[in-house]
């Protein structure tokens, strides 16, 4: 991967005593100044913090909390528009369905988000006190960009163009509970709708 | 790249030293050199070059008289307690279940610290270091260390859990209570805490003597814990259970600003930690002739039958 040379200040000021970089260096300005999508290798990323919340014991009266359980992948070989389909299909479904779904899925990411969602299951089992694997559901789901490396396409006639490898992560956050009962609007419903919209036209300033 | 290396060569060639005349001897002063510096990064450094430039490094350094900066390569550790439980303390069966008045019951009362000898001799070895050192005033001090530390482990303070439980003992208090809160209390003492065991193991060197003793503890205590979402895991905050505990603490005796600190528990083997109850139940579905296929929505899962039971 090209060199990550964005960072935190302290990260570069290293490199720059390491090896004279040409990279300007801001002194204890604030990282948002560098450019967007600034973290270090060593700093976490703030998908994987939300596993770290600590919530406060709860009264015996409060109904029960659901447990959340947030696991992402980085930096996978696919585009992330490609993924953005298969990640539309499985939100707001039961995980068994979710990971049968893909399985018999043809494209290539749907074999990455499969064991996604089951290392996601294995997790909330075993660290965050999930007690029935399958009663999980897929709560958000949802693919982003990731570091692009820049290749060089040949073209005809000696012209060269900029190929763009393309990287994308997939985050996903599995809740606990039955998943929550979607409206089911039919053509039938929509159509009623829409003659009910029609009648309840009036002429205004009629006699 | 053979053009920056011909640049550097002519230069180096051409490297004037001021040559001095004092007296008779010629002396050769390095005059600074200007060489044209890389300032690209270079990724690939063939073995050879990196070599010579470290050599480089060194002769300039002894040029200059400069020393290396004295380097640690061997950091002295202090090892401040011991790794085991030296002879472990085996608790005699059935303590604290039996009921006091029957015969077992008044031989265990009776079995005092005397009949142990090699406890004796590790307690005189003790008083050797710490002259005021008297199993009453002990057994009472390791309960106040034993109720510190754990009120420390539940609003959590590790600076001050550190000094009052050992190195050894410290990792098994908290691994696994990062993402999860403890909520425990003392509520009271059953029977006075007893001073039971005592061994003065040495370590490595003769004369590095880590004490060791056992005490005795029957209580009550409350202990819940909830999870990473505040919902109850084990335990509970109203029910109070009795305790039979066997601590072991440790003081490093050779370290004079050393202090009593705890460094285990003793599980004796017909008491084990018993496994919390698995909430997710299997039940056994129909049996099914080949063929058939198992029909989940009209499945009718059978009821367990209403037995009377004791708690």
């Amino acid at each position: 991967m090209a060199a990550a040379m964005t960072g935190g200040t302290a990260f570069i000021r290293n490199l720059s005593r390491l090896f004279q970089s040409r990279l300007p260096v801001l002194v204890g300005g604030p990282q948002q100044l560098l450019c967007l999508h600034t973290t270090s290798s060593l700093e976490v990323h703030k998908w994987e913090r939300k596993n770290r919340v600590v919530y406060p014991p709860q009264l015996p009266d409060e109904p029960r909390r659901p447990a959340e359980i947030c696991h992402c992948r980085r930096t996978i070989k696919y585009s992330k528009d490609k993924m953005w389909y298969l990640a539309k299909m499985i939100r707001g479904m039961n995980i068994d369905e979710a990971i049968a779904q893909l399985e018999f899925n043809d494209k290539k990411g749907a074999k990455i988000m499969r064991e996604v969602l089951l290392e996601a299951q294995e997790m909330a089992v075993r660290n965050h006190n999930v007690e029935y694997k399958s009663n999980l559901y897929v709560a958000e789901s949802f693919s982003g960009k990731g570091k692009y490396l820049k290749r060089t396409r040949f073209h005809g006639r000696g012209l060269s163009s900029i190929m763009e490898k393309v990287f994308c992560h997939y985050f996903v956050k599995l809740v606990e509970g039955k998943p929550p009962e979607t409206e089911k609007r039919t053509s039938l419903d929509q159509a009623k709708e829409y003659v009910q919209s029609l009648k309840n036209r009036t002429i205004i300033h009629s006699l | 790249m053979a053009m920056s290396v011909r640049r550097t060569q002519v230069v180096l060639q051409r490297a004037a030293c001021i040559k001095l005349k004092i007296g008779e001897m010629d002396v050769r002063l390095p005059v600074p050199l200007l060489l044209p510096v890389r300032t690209k990064k270079r990724i690939f450094i063939p073995p050879v070059a990196k070599m010579n430039l470290l050599e480089d490094l060194k002769d300039s350094s002894r040029e200059a008289d400069f020393t290396q900066r004295h380097q640690d390569f061997e950091r002295p550790i202090n090892i401040g307690c011991s790794v085991v439980i030296f002879d472990p303390y085996i608790p005699p069966e059935g303590d604290a279940r039996l009921s006091t008045l029957s015969k077992e019951g008044l031989k265990q009362r009776t079995e005092q610290i005397r009949q142990s000898a090699s406890s004796q001799l590790a307690i005189r070895k003790i008083k050797e270091y710490d002259s005021q050192f008297t199993t009453k005033d002990f057994a009472k001090k390791a309960q106040e260390i034993f109720i510190e530390a754990h009120n420390f482990l539940t609003n959590f303070n590790r600076h001050m859990l550190h000094s009052l439980v050992t190195e050894r003992c410290y990792p098994e208090m908290t691994r696994g209570n990062r993402y999860k809160t403890i909520c425990w209390s003392f509520i009271e003492s059953l029977e006075a805490p007893k001073v039971v065991h005592a061994r003065c193991p040495e370590m490595i060197t003769k004369g590095n003597l880590y004490g060791q003793v056992t005490v005795r503890m029957h209580s009550r205590q409350t202990l819940a814990i909830y999870d990473r979402f505040g919902r109850l895991m084990l335990g509970s905050k109203e029910q109070p259970k009795d305790v039979l505990e066997y601590l072991v603490l440790e003081r490093h005796l050779n370290n004079p600003y050393g202090g009593w600190r705890l460094h285990g528990k003793i599980v004796p083997s017909w008491a084990p930690a018993k496994d919390p109850i698995i909430k997710t139940v299997r039940i056994p579905g129909p049996q099914l002739k080949p063929g058939e296929e198992f029909d989940a929505l009209n499945y009718q899962v059978p009821k367990p039958e209403a037995v009377q039971w004791y708690k």
